[in-house]
């Protein structure tokens, strides 16, 4: 879920420092303030980064980001991509004034049809593509990564501003001492540890969970009165089928056991029907509220919902329709033979 | 004795009656005489309010629902005026479940189940679902189905009820002739003067209360 702080993966390592975390706000650090946080006590490196959602596609407004461009001083590739390598045949930017070099990510390279040394337009400015990432992250899958230099000029016209350091502490143990430091010597800097990162996001992350749980319990409980009532109507039609096997011998547990069957397997479809229509929903939505064409969800369905999600809302699905059988199943078990008999004719 | 809202149905009164082994035997009545109650109490399906029925001697009182079931299972067969045949099934099927229920193989089990439907005349409807078949054919499935596990006693409610005049007949010598095969004993209860006609023993019941009819 945390794609932005997720340790090794993406942007920014665990046990590193981050410095104005938030360039989805708009903030802004000057360059001036990398020597400063080098000079701090405990600092082994620190890294500055410039990243810039973009909101817009083509004039069309969105409401999450599509694309992310990512500056970083050339050499320093893995504090943001961690073991992340390129595909085949792809370089990192040399980083050589006057080329104006980029590494894209893979969804970037599908929907715009992108390569090695193709040219892609960001900013009015014609830039090379010298290598695709090799990557499933959602984040990386959308970002340009080009040097720090390159973006500044890009996006600010000029080389003074930045938005994010990544500070990385001279040994473990001593974030929280690096980051307190930096903010003491600091001034108008804040200085996230990682542990603070995860307080920043978890919140947001609970609220969500909390949503999604009560939002699926409330489902859930609809579910199940729904095949209790499916089944009880199933059962309530076909009394005379029940009376007449418990008639001619059916023990009562292969009764109950046939009701249950029954039950289990509109949980089974239903659920199937579920993954398949909310997959379909989640694609939809996704692309709408992106603009990338839905063509390209369908083939990254998989990272949208994930097989372990889907596995786990059937399995819950058969759980709850199992249990909805079970009044159903007690009612069609106990019938009195002879009355049902008697009324039926 | 049962409920019917608000009201207690003394169904059955009073009645003392022996069906000896082999026989067949009629018991002929207006509807609501407590020919169809009668019948659960001899099958078991159903529990005297007082007085007691007793199976090959012995008192089903005292009989658990486990062993009633396996009774019923295993030593009568039902005939149903609806045929009461499971609609999802096809007529194979239907004859087989006794016999599943039974835990008869499932090779015997289908072997066992055409040779009774070819002995009721039915050895191109094996595969036919109750829908695709006529009430006489429902009707001849349903005998089969009950014959399934060599049962020593036959309950027929009304075979003939839902039958044309000439299919009812088919459908009684059919009976008639099967268990007399099978040396099963017979009960029926029936309208059907025809059907009467054809018993060894012939038993008349109004408001509950049972006489045998000696043709006098």
């Amino acid at each position: 879920m945390n794609i932005f702080f997720s340790g090794d993966v993406v942007v920014v390592a665990e046990g590193t420092i981050v410095i104005q975390a938030f360039p989805v706000m708009g903030g802004n650090l000057p360059v001036s303030a990398i020597e400063k946080v080098q000079q701090v006590n405990g600092v082994r490196t620190a890294v500055p980064m410039l990243v810039r959602f973009s909101y817009q596609v083509e004039d069309v407004i969105q409401l999450v980001p599509t694309n992310v461009s990512i500056g970083i001083p050339p050499g320093n590739w893995s504090v943001l991509v961690g073991h992340t390598l390129l595909k085949p045949g792809g370089n990192w930017p040399s980083g050589n004034p006057g080329k104006e070099e980029v590494v894209v990510g893979p969804s970037l390279a599908v929907q715009y049809d992108l390569a090695v040394s193709s040219k892609v337009k960001v900013e009015n400015a014609n830039l090379t593509v010298v290598g695709i990432l090799d990557t499933r992250s959602a984040l990386l899958s959308r970002s340009i990564i080009l040097p720090l230099e390159l973006a500044q000029r890009l996006y600010y016209g000029h080389t003074m501003w930045i938005n994010m350091i990544v500070a990385g502490p001279e040994e473990e143990g001593i974030q929280e001492q690096v980051a307190n430091r930096i903010e003491e010597e600091i001034e108008g800097l804040e200085a996230l540890t990682t542990h603070e990162r995860h307080e920043i996001i978890e919140p947001l992350l609970h609220d969500v969970e909390t949503w999604t749980l009560g939002l699926s319990s409330v489902l859930y409980l609809l579910s199940m009165i729904l095949v209790t009532t499916v089944a009880m109507m199933n059962v309530s039609e076909r009394r005379r089928d029940f009376a007449t096997l418990a008639a001619i011998g059916a023990p009562k547990s292969a009764i109950f056991r046939m009701i249950i069957t029954e039950a289990t397997l509109i949980g089974l479809l239903g659920g199937l029907a579920g993954i398949l229509l909310g997959s379909i929903a989640a694609i939809l939505i996704a692309s709408f509220y992106t603009n990338i064409p839905l063509s390209m969800f369908f083939f990254d369905l998989f990272n949208i919902v994930s097989p372990l999600f889907m596995i786990k809302i059937l399995a819950s699905t058969v759980a709850v329709s199992c249990v909805a059988g079970v009044i159903p199943a007690i009612a069609a078990s106990r019938m009195n033979i002879s009355e049902v008999l008697r009324s039926e004719y | 004795m049962y409920r019917l809202g608000a009201s207690v149905i003394v169904a059955v009164n009073k009645v003392s009656l022996e069906i000896k082994e082999t026989t067949f035997v009629s018991i002929a009545g207006p509807s609501g005489s407590g020919k169809t109650t009668l019948l659960n109490l001899i099958g078991l399906n159903d529990h005297p309010t007082s007085g007691k029925v007793f199976f090959k001697n012995e008192d089903t009182s005292l009989l658990s629902d486990r062993e009633r079931r396996e009774i019923r299972l295993r030593n009568i067969g039902f005939v149903f005026q609806t045929f009461n045949l499971l609609p999802t099934l096809t007529a194979l099927e239907n004859v087989e479940l006794p016999l599943a229920l039974a835990k008869i193989p499932p090779k015997p089990q289908r072997e066992k189940a055409i040779q009774l439907l070819e002995a009721v005349g039915l050895t191109g409807r094996l595969q036919h679902r109750p829908k695709e078949l006529s009430t006489g054919e429902m009707q001849r499935v349903a005998i089969a189905r009950a014959l399934a596990n060599n049962p020593f006693l036959i309950l027929a409610d009304e075979p003939t009820g839902e039958l044309d005049s000439e299919t009812g007949c088919e459908i009684t010598k059919l009976l008639l002739s099967l268990c007399k095969k099978h040396k099963t004993t017979v009960v029926v209860a029936t309208h059907d003067e025809r059907v009467a006609k054809a018993s060894d023993v012939k038993y008349s019941m109004r408001d509950g209360m049972i006489m045998q009819d000696v043709g006098l």
